[in-house]
């Protein structure tokens, strides 16, 4: 998995690509620091273009959504599809986290 | 002999008519050609008649019979229509549930339940991984933190290093100082018992840090082998399952109303089954009316006979009895089933013959022609 992060007006819109496995645990937990570090109060991240993910990386997700809660920031997923939309939808993600298309 | 008039009726002159004031005993002047004809046709006529109720009897009882019969079979399909209702009925019943510990379970209820423990199970999966990833975390940390560890007791060991080179100086210099370093030389042999003592402390430390990383180690490669298991197919199996519940549901619903339908059909097939018996009932009618006729023939039957015999006392001995052949061969016309035809000649030639008291009018003429083939029909 790799990542862009692109600040705009009012949000940072994180880009994931490839597959969000438990392989890529240290990176997501850097990315999460540096969500947390910009000054931005909502941060979306963009799954539009990740094919794949596993249960290490929905508990990552919510990890991430756990630490923007606790640095009082806005947390929005957007734009899933295929397998990422259907493990986010079987796991019932929208409970917890708001969910865009 | 006979000689027939050249026509029936002699004019009633005063000659051969008596006055009719005289009641029954009147006479009339008839000639022998209109008698014989009319004996002729009185004999035909009682044969007929005898010939029609045996056919009228036959009939009856043809019908009757029948009629019982076919009322067996209808009670008969009426009854496996009713059965045919009463299983289907229980199949209605037991199709949308099913047995559960001896407890009958409605099939939407238990789907529901089937997918609320699937749900939990996808959310106890989801936990789970947040837990365990949060655990992985943690454990990064720990091992970050512990390797801090291992480079402090480096730390210690370097000073007490120090330390002891320091003490074992000092020493030295006490000694050249003689009597003047002795205290002095005390102190410093104190601060290097005290540096040894200080190194085996930071190699007992060293030792259980040792431990202590390798336990770590080892906890977090299990819990890196416990995140890394990916249980996403798990979570999506969720997905055929409610597909399957949901079909599952449908096709028992689909089920039960065709089979509904086919519980009903049974039960109106029923019902029409027992008008149909009702209907059978013409049948005693139809016999009642039949022995009413029977009844009326046989009295008109009797009472042709009992007039033929009078007027044949009457009548002299020359004149016969004339065959009426145009009449009976309209009368044989009639009877287009043979073996009633068969029946009905028999009676007309046989009646008071020889054979009659040899009884082959008992015969069962439905045979055919087989059993009456030595008689020619007309």
């Amino acid at each position: 998995m790799d990542y862009g992060i692109e600040v705009r007006d009012q949000e940072a819109v994180v880009r994931l690509r490839g597959r969000l496995t438990f392989n890529d645990h240290a990176k997501l937990r850097t990315l999460i620091g540096e969500m947390g570090q910009n000054k931005l109060k909502r941060q979306v991240l963009d799954l539009s273009s990740l094919e794949f993910v596993d249960s290490a990386g929905i508990g990552m997700l919510l990890i991430a959504r756990e630490e923007m809660d606790r640095a009082a920031k806005q947390f929005v997923l957007r734009g899933a599809a295929g397998q990422v939309k259907r493990v986010l939808t079987v796991a019932q993600i929208a409970k917890i986290v708001p969910m865009e298309d | 002999m006979f000689t027939p008039a050249s026509t029936d009726a002699v004019p009633a002159t005063p000659d051969n008519f008596r006055d009719d004031s005289q009641g029954g005993n009147a006479k009339v002047a008839v000639t022998a050609e209109l008698l014989s004809t009319w004996l002729g046709f009185a004999d035909v006529q009682r044969r007929t008649l005898d010939v029609v109720q045996g056919e009228l009897t036959r009939t009856s009882n043809h019908v009757e019979a029948s009629t019982l019969d076919l009322s067996d079979r209808f009670r008969e399909l009426a009854q496996k229509a009713l059965e045919q209702s009463e299983r289907v009925a229980q199949i209605v019943a037991m199709a949308g549930s099913v047995d559960i510990d001896g407890e009958r379970v409605p099939l939407d209820t238990l789907v529901v339940g089937m997918q609320d423990i699937i749900t939990d199970m996808v959310t106890n999966i989801v936990t789970l991984s947040r837990h365990a990833m949060s655990m992985v975390y943690l454990l990064d940390d720990v091992q970050k933190d512990v390797a801090e560890l291992e480079k402090s007791i480096g730390d210690i060991d370097g000073i007490n290093r120090q330390t002891n080179f320091l003490a074992l100086n000092a020493t030295i210099e006490a000694s050249r100082a003689g009597e003047a370093g002795r205290t002095f030389a005390v102190v410093a042999q104190e601060v290097r018992h005290l540096s040894r003592s200080t190194g085996e402390l930071a190699e007992r430390m060293r030792s259980k840090v040792t431990a202590v990383v390798k336990g770590v180690r080892n906890g977090h490669d299990i819990l890196r082998q416990i995140a890394n298991t990916d249980m996403s197919p798990q979570m999506l199996a969720k997905e055929r399952v409610d597909k399957t519940m949901d079909s599952l549901v449908a096709q028992t619903t689909h089920f039960q109303s065709v089979l509904e339908t086919a519980a009903s059909v049974s039960s109106d097939m029923s019902a029409t089954i027992a008008h149909v018996i009702t209907g059978m009932q013409f049948q005693d009618l139809t016999k009642q009316r039949i022995e009413a006729i029977n009844d009326s023939l046989a009295i008109m039957g009797a009472g042709l006979g009992e007039l033929e015999t009078r007027i044949r006392a009457q009548v002299p001995a020359g004149i016969g009895a004339r065959e009426p052949q145009e009449w009976l061969n309209q009368l044989m016309g009639r009877f287009t089933l043979s073996e009633m035809r068969e029946r009905f000649v028999r009676k007309l030639l046989l009646e008071g013959t020889a054979l009659d008291e040899n009884g082959v009018l008992d015969l069962n003429a439905a045979g055919g022609s087989g059993s009456g083939g030595d008689i020619e029909l007309f």
